[in-house]
């Protein structure tokens, strides 16, 4: 006799597949990912010219997704040659030890129409933080739109160190913003 | 005594003249202390300080190249030679467009090289030039030069102005001074 409760998680798992969470990857051309400090009280914008955006989602059932970004944290651009140089050194991103920056999130939940939040772990310059990152999703036939920003201390992750972890100069707050085209990759 | 005369110049002109000659020299050891310090926070604060007092020069210098056309400027002494006074005129017209020029010259770096700032942490200054890094450099070249012309025009003004006070005894230098 096949017990209740193991008849109940076969079907489960049986419904969870019939209704798979699809494979999302980025369009890299239509995709964006920005952030800005504020510097000597002005505001300072830069981009990461090259990241990778992974989703594994069903706008449907969110709490089944996962999301994973990667950054090439020397593509940095904050379109300036002297701030450029600065930021690659050991006080900032630190390019030569710590290449790549990641954002891993299984959790996943609504918060209104179209509207999503993605708790997980945010790494840079070797520092995991846990982020909480809001974003919208606009899906169209097999493209979508995940669009979204939210603010990290930079100081929790060691970004200035020394005289610059002092924040009148170089404000604390990171804004990070993304607008990134997915398509279905099955 | 407002207005310039014949005689001496006016309050205004005399404080324009003298505010202009302390934040020159205040500019000239900022800027030095800005390019030279190692980088730090304090090296960006001697920048934001030097870009500041740079357009409160240009603004001072717009005044003041205002109010001089709308005023006599004492003549120059009788006694003089056609080709002092030709000097004279020439030193002081390079004077006033240098230090018209090298603020504008400075603004043009820090909006090409992209490092934009308040005006004394508290006014943003908008960028004149798109970033480019060429022009950021050919500007800063500029500028420098620009300094290494104004110190020696500089010092041939207040060479100029000690040597009508103690060697040819005219009111050059005393009609430029408060209380005349």
């Amino acid at each position: 006799m096949i017990h209740p409760s193991l008849l109940a998680s076969a079907l489960l798992v049986a419904a969870s597949l019939s209704a798979q969470a699809a494979e999302w990857k980025m369009e890299a051309t239509a995709s964006r990912l920005e952030f800005a400090t504020t510097f000597e009280k002005t505001v300072a914008p830069g981009v990461f010219r090259e990241f990778d955006t992974r989703l594994h989602f069903d706008a449907d059932k969110p709490a089944e997704g996962r999301l994973d970004v990667t950054i090439v944290v020397k593509s940095a651009d904050m379109n300036s040659a002297d701030v450029n140089k600065a930021i690659a050194g050991a006080d900032w991103f630190d390019f030569a030890r710590f290449p790549q920056a990641e954002f891993h999130a299984t959790d996943i939940s609504r918060t209104g129409a179209g509207r999503y939040l993605a708790r997980g772990i945010l790494r840079v310059k070797g520092v995991q933080q846990p982020v909480e990152v809001p974003f919208s999703w606009a899906e169209t036939g097999d493209a979508a739109r995940l669009e979204g920003e939210f603010i990290v201390k930079r100081g929790a992750f060691g970004i200035g160190t020394g005289e610059w972890a002092a924040t009148s100069v170089i404000g604390a707050d990171v804004k990070v913003k993304f607008n990134v085209r997915m398509r279905k990759s099955d | 005594m407002l207005r310039n005369t014949d005689l001496s110049w006016g309050t205004p002109a005399k404080l324009l003249h003298w505010a202009v000659a302390a934040l020159v020299f205040l500019q000239i050891a900022l800027g030095w202390a800005a390019v030279t310090w190692r980088l730090s926070p304090m090296k960006l604060d001697l920048f934001v300080l030097h870009k500041s007092v740079g357009m409160l020069l240009l603004v001072l210098m717009v005044v003041r190249v205002a109010w001089r056309a709308v005023n006599i400027a004492p003549p120059l002494p009788a006694d003089m030679r056609p080709l002092e006074r030709r000097a004279a005129h020439a030193s002081h017209l390079l004077l006033y467009l240098l230090l018209l020029v090298m603020p504008v010259t400075g603004w043009i770096v820090t909006s090409a090289a992209n490092i934009p700032y308040r005006i004394f942490w508290l006014i943003p200054l908008p960028a004149i030039v798109e970033v480019d890094k060429t022009m950021a450099d050919a500007a800063a070249r500029t500028h420098f030069g620009l300094f290494a012309a104004l110190s020696l025009l500089l010092a041939l003004h207040i060479g100029a102005a000690l040597r009508h006070h103690f060697v040819k005894h005219n009111n050059v230098l005393v009609r430029m001074l408060p209380g005349t």
